[in-house]
């Protein structure tokens, strides 16, 4: 009896298995837990509740697609191994990066060495995205090295009635102090004066020692590209020590909830994502399945992860029913994401641009009794 | 005057959270890895409490306070009462275990979001003027105090308390203090709930200031070097260790270079143990090689 029970469990998982190996699987290792998960959290749960939509509603070419998620904690070395199993027992077609810039080398080395495409979806797109792009790195994140400085200076240029002293605040990670060393050396070509740079460690128990040495140097101006806890704690530093000047950080996925909280006239965000506030219809359906789903983080947050699930599900589309790593690489050299709004434009990749053709930025602000556009969408062409 | 404001403001947040370190360590030679976490936790209870009490802060807090206390008793009975007997190795793995379990509970239950209790609590957070042109946050100013009367109140209980005098009864021997009939249970539950209570004080004071981050338990870890280097079985140690820690800081952001603020605790600390391995006011026979 007890023997032919074992064999019929065989003879059923056996069917059952070359089914359940159709699915499109796709990896994710991202910074659920740690300092800077406030940020990739939210994003990763969004690109879940995504997915799970698009598998009820019948999955890509006749595909369920099977979204593994592995927790990181944005530490490099817990990166490498998840990518490693990920990649070699999961055998994952795509690999997504949702975590702090510090995990990119190692998962970039092993999705190299597998020849896996790698997805950048919330974590900051890599130089290596831009033209000429690595032919296995992809990125959707509204938020890019270079051109959110170069738009937010041009910003505050074109806001500031008097001669701008800047000063600026960086996260002590390598993509956070590049960004704003670079900043740093382009408002003096647009004739600011910079007067400070501070590098604040993660996590940090006090800021007020780095704010008070920031105020000390005089600006009229604070800019901060940075994780947002490091951005919001730095102003609101700042505020304690009675300095009343602008301050312009990245609208990372906390933006459109901080601005309410701190409803600070002379706070600004610059965005390449829509707010909420905006009311899109694509933003109801975001709502909607955010509240179906159970999820814990509110809707606002989830449109890096949004973003990043219609391009899983666009690129496994576009790779046809047999995809595997090489269709699905070729596939995503010529891709057109629509974004409904969330963006200021559609992204674009070509076989020598993995990033986007353009760049949109929009600018928010409290307008004293509710959040408001500052500036509308300025588009910069990426070459 | 500003940077003076600073190193006290910093030095009473590493000092709440190092004496934390001590209670344990003092009655028990165990190192609480957990302690970090455990801050961590009294933070998030304050923000379960302030929903639950969203008009009421003086309710919402007395609860976060008081569940920190009984969270701290059932780590011991539940946990760390296991470990009794075992070596000392075995129950600081235990505490590191402790620390990534909750961890995960907090995302599970909380979500890896920024919080803020004091919103929720509709309690402001007013920039207070001081004399020489400094401010400090209320909250902040909060904190000072609130580290000032922990130690008042627990170098009284240590010294006057009955219980207090079990308790360091139990931590200069054990076998003895068993022997004169102190039930070491109730005296480790006890260590354990104290120390429990000053981490979420300094977890809750924190949140109230800034809001909560899961990057909260890394603060905690950077106040072991200010109970290290003040020796880890004196009180006294904690608080200078932990000016000492926090005046390095503060006046090397301001002077120096700002990076340094990540590492200067445990220049500190390495440049102690070379010195003093057994910390400023630390017993020397206590230092145990783990």
């Amino acid at each position: 009896m007890l023997r032919r029970f074992l064999l019929g469990a065989v003879a059923v998982t056996a069917c059952v298995l070359p089914a359940a190996a159709q699915d499109y699987i796709v990896g994710v290792t991202g910074a659920l837990t740690g300092p800077p998960s406030s940020t990739y959290a939210p994003a990763v749960d969004a690109m879940r509740i995504y997915i799970d939509r698009v598998n009820a509603s019948g999955g890509v070419n006749g595909h369920k697609i099977k979204l593994l998620v592995e927790d990181d904690g944005a530490q490099p070395s817990k990166a490498a191994a998840n990518t490693k199993k990920l990649i070699t027992q999961d055998n994952v077609i795509l690999m997504v990066n949702a975590s702090l810039s510090s995990t990119y080398a190692p998962v970039i080395s092993e999705t190299k060495n597998a020849g896996v495409p790698l997805l950048f979806a919330s974590g900051v797109c890599p130089q290596s995205v831009y033209p000429p792009a690595d032919p296995l790195q992809f990125c959707t994140t509204g938020y890019a090295s270079h051109f959110d400085s170069q738009a937010t200076l041009d910003f505050i240029k074109a806001r500031a009635k008097t001669p701008v002293k800047i000063g600026f605040s960086a996260m002590a990670i390598p993509v956070s102090r590049g960004e704003m060393d670079y900043a740093n050396d382009l408002s003096k070509k647009l004739g600011m004066t910079p007067v400070d740079l501070e590098v604040i460690p993660p996590p940090t128990a006090d800021y007020t020692p780095f704010a008070t040495k920031l105020k000390d140097a005089g600006p009229t101006w604070v800019y901060s590209w940075a994780p947002w806890v490091t951005q919001v704690r730095t102003l609101e530093a700042l505020r304690k020590l009675g300095w009343q000047d602008d301050f312009i950080a990245w609208g990372h996925l906390e933006a459109e909830a901080e601005l309410a909280r701190l409803k600070d006239a002379k706070f600004f965000v610059v965005n390449s994502n829509s707010l909420f506030q905006e009311q899109l219809p694509i933003q109801k359906e975001i709502e909607d399945a955010a509240k179906q789903a159970g999820s814990k983080y509110p809707a606002q947050t989830m449109t890096e992860g949004w973003i990043g699930g219609m391009a899983i599900e666009a690129a496994l589309k576009a790779a046809g029913s047999s995809a595997d790593r090489a269709k699905l690489r070729a596939a995503m050299e010529n891709l057109k994401i629509d974004t409904k709004g969330l963006r200021g434009g559609p992204i674009e990749w070509t076989k020598d641009n993995h990033f986007r053709t353009q760049l949109y930025y929009r600018v928010y602000g409290w307008d004293g009794s509710k959040i408001a556009r500052v500036q509308d969408w300025k588009n910069y062409p990426v070459k | 005057m500003q940077l003076a404001v600073n190193i006290v403001v910093l030095s009473s947040i590493y000092a709440l959270i190092a004496c934390g370190y001590v209670l344990i360590y003092r009655v028990s030679r165990v190192l609480n890895l957990a302690h970090g976490e455990l801050m961590m936790l009294g933070a998030y209870l304050l923000l379960t409490t302030a929903w639950l009490f969203s008009g009421h802060p003086a309710i919402a807090l007395s609860a976060a306070i008081g569940l920190s206390l009984v969270a701290g008793a059932l780590v011991y009975i539940f946990l760390m009462r296991r470990m009794t007997g075992e070596m000392v190795l075995a129950a600081i793995l235990t505490t590191v275990a402790l620390g990534i379990l909750i961890r995960g509970f907090v995302v599970l239950v909380w979500s890896a979001q920024q919080q803020y209790p004091a919103q929720v609590l509709a309690v402001s957070n007013p920039s207070l003027a001081l004399p020489g042109g400094a401010r400090i946050s209320q909250w902040s100013a909060v904190l000072v105090a609130t580290t000032l009367i922990v130690y008042a109140g627990l170098f009284s209980f240590l010294r006057f308390g009955r219980w207090g005098m079990r308790t360091r009864a139990a931590g200069q021997n054990a076998l003895l203090a068993a022997q004169r009939g102190i039930n070491l249970h109730v005296v480790y539950a006890l260590a354990w709930s104290l120390s429990t209570l000053t981490g979420a004080l300094a977890g809750i004071l924190i949140a109230l200031d800034s809001g909560i981050t899961g990057g909260m338990p890394v603060i905690g870890l950077k106040a072991f070097p200010a109970a290290l280097v003040g020796g880890l079985d004196s009180l006294a140690g904690a608080l200078v260790g932990s000016l000492i820690v926090a005046a390095a800081e503060v006046l090397l952001i301001y002077y120096v270079d700002p990076l340094l603020s990540d590492v200067v605790p445990f220049l500190v600390l390495i440049a102690m143990l070379v010195m003093r391995p057994w910390g400023l006011f630390g017993t020397r026979e206590e230092l145990d090689r783990v």
